[in-house]
C-alpha cells in the first residue's frame, strides 16, 4: 500500500495546479475589475459598463432560455480575425465589458452572426455597400425577424420564433404592436399577430447590446481615469 | 485462442487461474444487476442523445423542422450533447468502473445497494437536466448547461458510488495502470463537479471568470473523466484479452502523470481569442500540443502490448477498443493543430469544434465503451453474444457513422472558417460554404442510429441471457472462419 498511498495526494496536486492556473489566477487578475470612467474637466460624464435592468434584463433571460447562444456569439476578436471588418464591432471585447453579466453569454458557435453590438446603429452583417442591407434594424425589424427570419433576410438559416407571438382577433383598434407582414405571412382578415411579453423583452435586450465604448485595454485609447483636482 | 482463454492467461499460472474462476464468477454475479442496469440506462441515453443529434442535423438544412419551443435548435443542441456525455458516456463509464473495481478487489461485493442508489440519483439528475434544457431552464455555459439542481443530484449519486468503490477495493499491491486511470477519472469528476459548480453558484467568481470556470469543468468532464476511463479500460482489457503484460509499465505510469498535468490546462482553449488573459490562452494552447505526448504514448504502449497477438484481430472487444484508441490519437492531433493561433482564428466558432468533440465522444469513447461491454456482458450473463454478424454490423455502423459525421463537421468548419477570416466574404457565404457538408453529416446518423439500435437489441438479449452457450467466445466472423 506504500506506493498507492501517494496516488490520491499526487492527483490532488495535479488538480490544484489545474485549478490554480485555469481558474484562480485569472480570477485574481480579472475578479476586481471596475467600470471605466470618462472624465472631462473633473466631471464624470460617462461610466462603462453599467448593469442592465428592466426589460433588457428580462430579455437576457429569454435569450438564454431560447438557447440563442447555441448559434450566436457575443465576442469580437482582434484584428487578426475579420470580426471588425465584418461590422460586428469597432474594437475587440475585453473582460471589463462583461463585469456585470452573471454569467456573460459568450456563445461558442457562429451559425448566426455575432451579436456583441447588435444594438449599435453601426452594427452590420453585410458589406457596407450591400443593396440588401436593411435601412435600420429597429424594433419592428427585429420583431419581424424573430417571427419569420426569411421575411427580412432572404437566405437566413435561423428558425422562426413564431411561438413567441400570438395570433388574436382584433377587437376595436388594431394593436400598435401588431406585426406588419407581407401578404403570404399575414393572418386572416380580422386577426393580428402581436408579440408576447417575452418577444418584446428579447428585442429590448438585443437593442441594449452595445459594447462599443472605448476602453484602454481594448486598444482604443479614449478613456482617462478620474483625475482628482 | 478465445477471449475466455486469453483472460485465464493474465499473469497467472494455470493452476491459480483455475482456482480463481469460481471467485470471478461470484464477483460477476454480485455486481450483475447494478452493472447491467448502468449499461442499460446508458444505452437509453445513447439512443435519445443520438436521436436528438439527428434532428439537429436535419434542422441545419431545414430550420423549420419540428420547430416547437421545446425542440428549438438552441435547446436541443445542449440537450443532445448532455444526454450523450452525462447520460451515455458517464453512465456506461460508471458501469465499467464498478465491474473493474469489483474484479480487482478479488472477492464478491458484499452489497451493491449504494451503487443502485447512486445510479438512480445520477440518472435522475441527467433526466431532470435534459428535461430542464428542453423546457428552457438552462445556463449559458457551453457543455455545462444543466441547471444546478441536476448537478447536485448527479454529484450525490457519484459520491454514493465512490464510497462503494472505496469500501470495496482491497489490494496490498500498487495499483495497475487501468485502475490508476479510472480512479483518477472518478476523483477528478467528483472534485471538479463540486468545485466548479460551487464557485459559479455562489458567485465567488464573476464575469468572464465564470465562463472560464465552466470551461475548466466542462473540459475536465471530457478530458479528465471520460478519456482517462477510456484509457483505463484499454489498460485493463488489452493485457487480459491478449494474455500479455503491458508493454512498458514505467512508461505508462510516467505518461499517466504527464497526462493529468497537461489535460488539466487545456480548458481555456474553448475561449481562446475571447476576453481572457493572453497568457492563459498561450498556456492552454501549449498544453493542447503537449497533450499529444501522453495520449500518443499511451496509445503506442497499448498497441505495442497487443502487437503480434493472435487474439486481437478476431476479438470484438479488441476491435472496438483499438478503433477507439486510434480515433483518440487522431482527435488529439486535431486538438493540437487547432491550438495553433492562426488555425484557431479560422476554425474557432465554426462546426470544427463540434466535429472534434464528435470524434472524441462517438468515434473514440463510445467505441471503447462498446468494447468493454462486449467483454463484460458474457461474464455477467453466463452466455456468449448471439451473433457475430450483428457485432460486425454494429461495428461498421458506429465506426463509419461516427467518422463520417465528424469528418463532415470538421470539413464544414474548415470551409466556413477559411471564409470567416476573410473580411471580404459575406456572412451568407461563410454559412453557404460550411453547409455543403450538411447532407453527409445527416446521412451519418442513418449509420449511427442503425448501429446503436442493433447493439441495444443485442445487449437486451444478453441481459435476458439469450445467447450462444458459454465457453467459446463469439468472435468476428471473417476471422473465425480461418
Amino acid at each position: 500500500m506504500s506506493r498507492s498511498g501517494f496516488f490520491f495526494p499526487s492527483l490532488l496536486a495535479c488538480f490544484a495546479v489545474s485549478f490554480g492556473i485555469a481558474v484562480y489566477a485569472p480570477h485574481s487578475q480579472l475578479g476586481a475589475l471596475v467600470p471605466s470612467f470618462k472624465d472631462e474637466d473633473g466631471l464624470i460624464t460617462d461610466v462603462y459598463p453599467v448593469a442592465q435592468g428592466g426589460n433588457a434584463a428580462t430579455g437576457r433571460e429569454v435569450y438564454i432560455a431560447q438557447g440563442c447562444q447555441s448559434c450566436h456569439s457575443q465576442v469580437v476578436r482582434g484584428n487578426e480575425s475579420a470580426d471588425i471588418d465584418r461590422g460586428w464591432g469597432v474594437r475587440r471585447t475585453v473582460a471589463r465589458d462583461y463585469i456585470f453579466e452573471a454569467p456573460p453569454v459568450l456563445g461558442a458557435s457562429r451559425i448566426g452572426p455575432d451579436l456583441t453590438n447588435v444594438g449599435s446603429e453601426k452594427w452590420r452583417n453585410e458589406p457596407e455597400n450591400d443593396t440588401l442591407r436593411p435601412e435600420k434594424r429597429d424594433r419592428a425589424w427585429q420583431l419581424k425577424h424573430l417571427y419569420y427570419p426569411k421575411a427580412v433576410v432572404k437566405d437566413s438559416n435561423m428558425p422562426s420564433y413564431a411561438y413567441l407571438f400570438e395570433e388574436r382577433k382584433i377587437s376595436g383598434h388594431p394593436s400598435t404592436d401588431a406585426l406588419v407582414l407581407p401578404a403570404n405571412l399575414a393572418p386572416k382578415a380580422g386577426f393580428e399577430i402581436v408579440p408576447s411579453a417575452d418577444a418584446k423583452a428579447l428585442v429590448s435586450y438585443l437593442a441594449s447590446l452595445n459594447r462599443s465604448s472605448p476602453l484602454k485595454e481594448a486598444g482604443v485609447i479614449a478613456v482617462a481615469a478620474p483625475v482628482k483636482k | 485462442m478465445t477471449e475466455a482463454a486469453g483472460q485465464s492467461l493474465h499473469s497467472l499460472p494455470d493452476q491459480d487461474a483455475f482456482k480463481m474462476a469460481p471467485v470471478r464468477s461470484a464477483i460477476d454475479a454480485s455486481v450483475r444487476p447494478v452493472v447491467v442496469g448502468l449499461f442499460f440506462s446508458g444505452l437509453l441515453w445513447l439512443l435519445i442523445g443520438t436521436l436528438f443529434a439527428a434532428v439537429l442535423a436535419v434542422k441545419l438544412h431545414f430550420p423549420g423542422f419540428l420547430n416547437w419551443s421545446f425542440l428549438t435548435f438552441g435547446r436541443l443542441a445542449p440537450a443532445s450533447e448532455a444526454a450523450f456525455v452525462y447520460g451515455w458516456c458517464s453512465t456506461a463509464c460508471l458501469g465499467v468502473v464498478v465491474w473493474m473495481v469489483a474484479r480487482l478487489s478479488g472477492r464478491a461485493a458484499p452489497g451493491t445497494s449504494l451503487v443502485s442508489f447512486g445510479a438512480l440519483l445520477w440518472n435522475g439528475g441527467v433526466f431532470i437536466g435534459v428535461c430542464s434544457l428542453l423546457l428552457g431552464s438552462l445556463r449559458p455555459f457551453n457543455g455545462l448547461e444543466f441547471p444546478l439542481a441536476a448537478f447536485v443530484l448527479m454529484f450525490a449519486g457519484l459520491c454514493a458510488i465512490s464510497i462503494w468503490l472505496a469500501v470495496t477495493y482491497r489490494s496490498d499491491g500498487s495499483p495497475g495502470l487501468g485502475l490508476m486511470f479510472v480512479s483518477g477519472g472518478v476523483a477528478w469528476l467528483g472534485w471538479s463537479l463540486f468545485t466548479g459548480n460551487l464557485l459559479i453558484a455562489s458567485q465567488s467568481v464573476t464575469g468572464v471568470v465564470q465562463q472560464l470556470t465552466a470551461s475548466w469543468l466542462a473540459s475536465g468532464v471530457l478530458w479528465l473523466w471520460i478519456v482517462p476511463v477510456v484509457l483505463g479500460i484499454a489498460y485493463f482489457l488489452v493485457p487480459k484479452v491478449t494474455g500479455r503484460p503491458v508493454f512498458s509499465g514505467p512508461m505508462g505510469r510516467a505518461l499517466f502523470w504527464m497526462y493529468f498535468l497537461t489535460a488539466g490546462l487545456i480548458s481555456a482553449s474553448r475561449l481562446s481569442g475571447g476576453p481572457i488573459p493572453l497568457w492563459l490562452a498561450s498556456v492552454s494552447a501549449s498544453a493542447s500540443i503537449l497533450l499529444l505526448v501522453p495520449v500518443l504514448g499511451a496509445i503506442y504502449n497499448l498497441f505495442a502490448t497487443a502487437r503480434g497477438s493472435e487474439v486481437t484481430p478476431s476479438s470484438p472487444s479488441m476491435n472496438f477498443v483499438f478503433f477507439g484508441l486510434a480515433v483518440l490519437g487522431v482527435t488529439s492531433v486535431l486538438l493540437a493543430i487547432s491550438a495553433l493561433r492562426s488555425v484557431d482564428y479560422a476554425v474557432h466558432f465554426t462546426l470544427f469544434d463540434v466535429g472534434v468533440r464528435t470524434l472524441l465522444l462517438k468515434g473514440s469513447a463510445t467505441m471503447v465503451l462498446f468494447g468493454a461491454i462486449y467483454y463484460i456482458m458474457p461474464r455477467l450473463s453466463g452466455c456468449e453474444w448471439l451473433s457475430s454478424s450483428l457485432i460486425s454490423l454494429h461495428f461498421l455502423g458506429s465506426a463509419y457513422g461516427s467518422c463520417m459525421g465528424a469528418a463532415m463537421l470538421i470539413l464544414s468548419g474548415l470551409a466556413s472558417g477559411s471564409a470567416l477570416v476573410d473580411g471580404d466574404s459575406t456572412f451568407s457565404q461563410v454559412i453557404e460554404l460550411g453547409s455543403s457538408y450538411f447532407w453527409g453529416h445527416t446521412l451519418s446518423f442513418v449509420l449511427l442510429l442503425g448501429g446503436y439500435f442493433l447493439f441495444t437489441m443485442h445487449f437486451l438479449l444478453m441481459a435476458a441471457r439469450i445467447g450462444q452457450p458459454a465457453g467459446e467466445a463469439t468472435l468476428l466472423q471473417s476471422h473465425n472462419e480461418h
